[in-house]
């Protein structure tokens, strides 16, 4: 009780100090122990509540009528600020709705307050694990983001024209300010001083965003205000809904409300608390708001888009969880709209070359995912949106950081800038890729979240939202590989300019960083003692979504990624270093110019893939904003039109849970001990098989049998030289994250993973032909990074399909089964063949690599790496195809011993169709890979999924 | 025998030349030659090569190109001079452009004359080649081993 206290005081404090005290050096003073007191406070609340459960506080209902005596104050003051605001800048729109604020706000507390002190709530503060959580987040991200303005600010004011202003105390204060409101916001069980907290968020974004005064900052700061005012009416109509009909306002007693008689009233105030959360989540047809906050300091971003404003509107969806279990057109608006968000969003950042936009672009589509899993309202999606919540706040809080510092040493915040940074800004670009990973590869938190979603959306047979999370996580990986390519990129020559980056800024990077990498080892550990604590007590049981073993081998990997990027670890200097391969003779490696055969010095350039014509932002928001505002729409109508039986009714869906029925720790290490063994041996023959076979087709001999192998072998007797120090260790990663990955799957755990761990494997081959920052190996990288744009969604679906056909993710359980899964499955695997052929880099879709076509652009991803580097390449390859196979096969088994046979039948069959496949087609273009492998997954998936996921209910 | 001469992939480069020469290359590559039998691979990367198979003489504008795409091979390596040009300069010797055969740039292993090289003695150049590329790669280990 004191600790809530003191997280609001201390703050506040700060704030006003702040105001007072405007010397550089008194600023600093107070902003540091400010942020160390709230974080501190923090920890310290944790440490008391963290495992204490769900408790609520007393206070006196005198001083509770006091304290909402001085909301009310507070709201009115805000309102007059808008007012204000928006006379001084002519603003209609702010004014109107200010006023319809501002008298909304004055009817409410002439209702409520002249009822006097004995009708307020006699417990008005509540902690449980959630909110110290959120507690946590606001305390610590949120400070650190304080200190990291001291340094960042101090750039901010050098690069400002002579002569403006200094407001960087008003700054700040504002930082301060916001985070005391947020402590209100997740620690008040009482609406109506929620409803403060989260307007003086709104008031102080806006304030913050237009700190600059620029004519784009104040209309991007009216454009915030305004679309959250729509958020805070109604909020405030809710509240309003909910005193006239005499229920508590008490966030805790809804759920008591919802499961009572008396449901129905509850109907209207969720549909606009989750509108109103769904405008402070940014999410479409509100998005514009975050996209317009980018134009204020980067402080603003972190704090406003990562910790606070944002997580502000997804904690009340979160909090409202399990009421969407009971109110089924609450949950439908809130789920098809995150949902759709996520995936146009991830569309158009692909679009986007400004580093801060695209970092927008993914925190709205991420808020979309975990608004899609509140809305779900099952305590696996909750679990999947808390762990959403932790692992993006850390990990975008570090790119918002690095991206703002960044910007202030290169001037610029554009991607294409960001070429060969590795070696311009060493340790800040390694804490950004390690925030880049965060957000979307496995083992990070990010994915194993996403994972879960995947996992909670199939336990509800929601195929549409499925289908979404597909295609959206595809164009996921593609923006964050691209960008994380760039980043990789090691100049041989460039100068360091890290020097004269402020303290502050280290401290808080290197200290959100490691919490990044704490949140992810300790996963299991969070969510065995304080997630699933929390979802026992508001839903009554603890989900079981993922193994632990799987989580704990996750939490090894991170370790592993961070020694790889972090540490010299695999950095083999006694390598004798190239040039890059530029098709004539190179002069300047790093300029990538070259004395070309007409006797000209040529430069070569590349940018990234931007495709602005597939995924058209223009477009894609006109869509999106059509869409989400007919889905409210409709939401509402329904409301008016159905009976309350119905929309009070509760959800209706059926609810499958997953069987964990994977292996321990030790099969998987036996998994992966077979695996590492047999998979090289087999694919060693199987590839020469290929060429034999190939060649017969062609009418020639081939080679001998064994010709890979004796490949390989001289690929390891050449001399070690490498156009720089890191490639090989990210090519040895990636072997050994395959052979995990194959490990996992005949060890019958998790596909789901199984499949994440191919993908992060291409990643590191992605990231090593990256490295060289050859435009050969770069095209074919690119190139790479689509194929797994265009087949990661048919995967999705095909590990979806087999949870449907199994009850379960794990590899296992196939043979308990009664019947093969291709009973049921038959769309998908002929979906998985056709994906096969691009897995497999086949013709006509081998576009990053091709064992056949001889002289084209060199030899793609692997042009720049040779020897050993190459032979492992070769062998992670035999493996993949292996791997792939066994997923043909996988199909036809069941719990017949024979099967196994029957599956291996099958495997070699496709392996023979991909190698005529091979042979008789020519290569596509890059646009017909995508293109088909979507249509293919999309047709595929869409006619599956509702087959067996919906038919059966009709 | 090692392993440097069972999987020998190459790298062809044609420099001032007819271009007959270049074509017997692609041909050796074909179904009746089918020279992948003796695992040779035409890779196009220097990087990957383990021989060089140059054909076409030596002038003043391709020097520097030959020089740095033998510079980007990594040991062991061997370079065929495929065809008279290739050898000597053959009938371009004399051209005022022409500097003469591929050791005019770098060190010549084996010597494939011709006009144009028949593909027999393209594949009897390679075969001849892989047994130095054996013995540079012995030389290179017993280095390594010194070292």
């Amino acid at each position: 009780m004191g600790l809530i206290a003191f997280l609001v005081a201390v703050p506040l404090v700060a704030a006003v100090l702040l105001m007072l005290f405007r010397t550089d050096q008194q600023r600093s003073v107070i902003t540091v122990v400010a942020a160390a007191a709230t974080g501190l406070g923090a920890v310290a609340f944790a440490v008391q509540h963290l495992f204490g459960g769900f408790s609520m506080f007393e206070l006196p209902q005198q001083t509770s009528y006091a304290i909402t005596w001085i909301m009310t104050a507070v709201d009115i003051i805000l309102c007059a600020v808008i007012l204000w605001s928006a006379v001084r800048y002519r603003n209609r729109l702010a004014f109107v709705l200010g006023l319809v604020q501002t008298l909304g706000v004055i009817w409410f507390a002439n209702m409520t307050l002249p009822e006097g002190a004995e009708h307020m709530l006699e417990m008005p503060l509540y902690v449980d694990q959630l909110s110290v959580i959120m507690v946590l987040i606001v305390g610590l991200v949120g400070s650190a983001i304080c200190v990291y303005a001291l340094g960042y600010m101090k750039d901010f004011q050098h690069h400002e024209p002579e002569g403006a202003p200094d407001r960087r105390h008003f700054f700040s204060a504002l930082m301060f300010l916001f985070l005391a409101a947020m402590f209100v916001i997740v620690l008040s069980d009482n609406l109506e001083w929620m409803f403060t907290g989260w307007e003086i968020t709104t008031v102080c974004s806006f304030l913050m965003i237009g700190y600059t005064k620029t004519d784009e900052a104040i209309k991007n700061s009216f454009r915030q205000i305004n679309l959250n005012m729509i958020g805070g009416i109604a909020f405030l109509a809710a509240l309003v809904i909910i005193h006239l009909t005499g229920l508590p306002m008490s966030l805790a007693a809804l759920p008591v409300v919802a499961n009572s008689m008396v449901a129905p009233l509850l109907i209207f105030p969720i549909m606009l608390l989750s509108v109103a959360g769904l405008t402070k989540a940014a999410q479409m047809p509100f998005q514009s708001w975050l996209l317009g906050a980018m134009v204020a300091p980067t402080p603003t971003s972190a704090l406003l888009h990562s910790s606070t404003m944002v997580k502000a509107g997804v904690f009340l969806l979160v909090k409202l969880a399990p009421l969407y279990l009971a109110y089924p057109v609450a949950s439908f608006m809130v789920v098809s709209i995150g949902g759709i968000t996520f995936v146009l969003c991830s569309f158009m950042a692909i679009t986007q070359s400004n580093a801060k936009r695209v970092l927008a672009y993914s925190t709205i589509a991420n808020l979309g995912l975990i608004s899609a899993c509140a809305g779900v309202g099952t305590s696996e999606a909750v679990w999947a949106a808390i762990f959403l919540i932790i692992f993006h706040t850390v990990s975008k809080s570090v790119l918002f950081l690095c991206v703002g510092t960044v910007e202030h040493r290169i001037g610029s915040r554009n991607i294409e800038d960001m070429d060969g940074l590795f070696s311009r800004l060493p340790h800040l670009t390694r804490f950004m890729m390690l925030g880049i990973m965060g957000m979307f590869v496995a083992p990070f938190g990010m994915l194993v979240s996403k994972w879960a979603t995947l996992v909670s959306f199939a336990e509800t047979g929601n195929v549409l939202f499925l289908i979404l999370l597909a295609f959206g996580s595809a164009a996921t990986f593609f923006f964050w590989a691209k960008w994380l390519g760039k980043l990789a990129g090691v100049a041989q020559k460039a100068d360091n300019v890290e020097g004269g980056v402020h303290k502050a800024e280290w401290f808080a990077i290197g200290f959100i960083s490691t919490l990044l990498i704490a949140c992810c080892v300790l996963l299991p550990v969070i969510s065995q003692t304080v997630v699933g604590p929390y979802l026992e007590g508001a839903f009554g049981e603890m989900p079981q979504l993922i193994d632990v073993d799987n989580m704990l081998i996750m939490a090894a990997i991170v370790v592993f990624i961070a020694i790889v990027l972090l540490t010299p670890w695999g950095r083999d200097s006694k390598k004798r270093r190239v040039s890059v391969y530029l098709g004539g003779t190179c002069t300047d490696p790093d300029g990538r110019q070259y004395h070309g055969s007409m006797g000209r010095t040529m430069t070569s350039s590349k940018r990234n893939w931007y495709m602005q014509d597939i995924f058209t932002e223009s477009r894609l928001t006109t869509v999106g904003l059509i869409v989400c505002t007919s889905l409210i729409l409709i939401a509402y109508a329904a409301c008016f039109v159905f009976n309350v039986q119905f929309l009070a009714g509760g959800a209706f869906f059926v609810d499958r849970k997953v069987l964990l029925v994977g292996p321990n720790l030790w099969g998987i290490l036996i998994g992966v001990v077979v695996f590492a063994v047999a998979a090289p041996v087999l694919g060693c023959l199987l590839d020469g098989l290929d060429r034999k076979v190939s060649a017969h087709m062609q009418g020639r001999v081939g080679p001998r049998l064994l010709q890979p192998y004796y490949d390989v072998r001289k690929l390891l007797v050449k001399e070690g030289a490498s156009v720089n120090a890191i490639d090989e260790a990210y090519v040895t990663c990636a072997l050994i994250f395959c052979l995990l990955a194959g490990g996992l799957f005949i060890s019958g755990s998790n596909l789901l993973m199984c499949v994440f761990l191919v993908t992060l494997g291409t990643l590191f081959v992605i990231l090593a032909a990256y490295s060289a920052r050859s435009p050969y190996a770069d095209t074919g990288a690119d190139r790479e990074c689509l194929q797994v744009m265009s087949y990661e969604p048919m995967l999705m679906i095909m590990t979806v399909g087999f949870f449907t056909a199994t009850q379960s993710f794990d590899v296992a359980c196939l043979t308990h089964l009664d019947a093969p899964i291709i009973v049921s499955l038959l769309p998908i695997f002929a979906g998985l063949l056709f994906i096969l052929t691009i897995k497999l880099r086949k013709s006509p879709f081998d576009l990053s690599y091709s064992h056949h076509a001889h002289q084209e652009i060199v030899k793609g991803i692997t042009t720049e790496m040779s020897g050993r580097t190459l032979a492992k390449i070769e062998v992670m390859h035999w493996c993949e195809s292996i791997l792939f196979l066994m997923w043909v096969g996988m199909f036809f088994v069941w719990d017949n011993p024979a099967s196994l046979v029957l599956g291996l039948a099958v495997a070699l069959a496709a392996w023979f169709f991909e190698v005529m496949i091979d042979n008789n087609f020519a290569r596509m273009k890059w646009q017909s890979c995508l293109k088909l492998a979507w249509l293919v997954a999309l047709v595929t998936g869409v006619v599956n999924l509702i087959y067996v996921l919906i038919t059966p209910f009709i | 025998m090692g392993y440097s001469s069972k999987s020998p992939w190459l790298i062809h480069y044609d420099g001032s030349s007819c271009n007959g020469c270049d074509i017997e290359v692609l041909d050796s590559m074909m179904p009746l030659y089918d020279v992948e039998r003796f695992g040779i691979i035409n890779t196009g990367n220097p990087k990957h090569a383990d021989i060089f198979l140059i054909t076409g003489a030596i002038n003043h504008q391709n020097v520097n190109v030959v020089k740095h795409i033998y510079e980007q091979m990594l040991e062991p390596k061997v370079v065929v001079a495929c065809g008279i040009c290739a050898c000597t300069g053959g009938v371009f010797r004399d051209a005022y452009n022409v500097i003469g055969g591929a050791d005019k740039a770098i060190p010549v292993d084996v010597y494939a004359p011709g006009c144009a090289v028949r593909p027999e003695t393209i594949i009897d150049a390679v075969l001849k080649a892989v047994e130095i590329l054996d013995e540079k790669a012995k030389k290179l280990k017993a280095a390594e081993k010194n070292a």
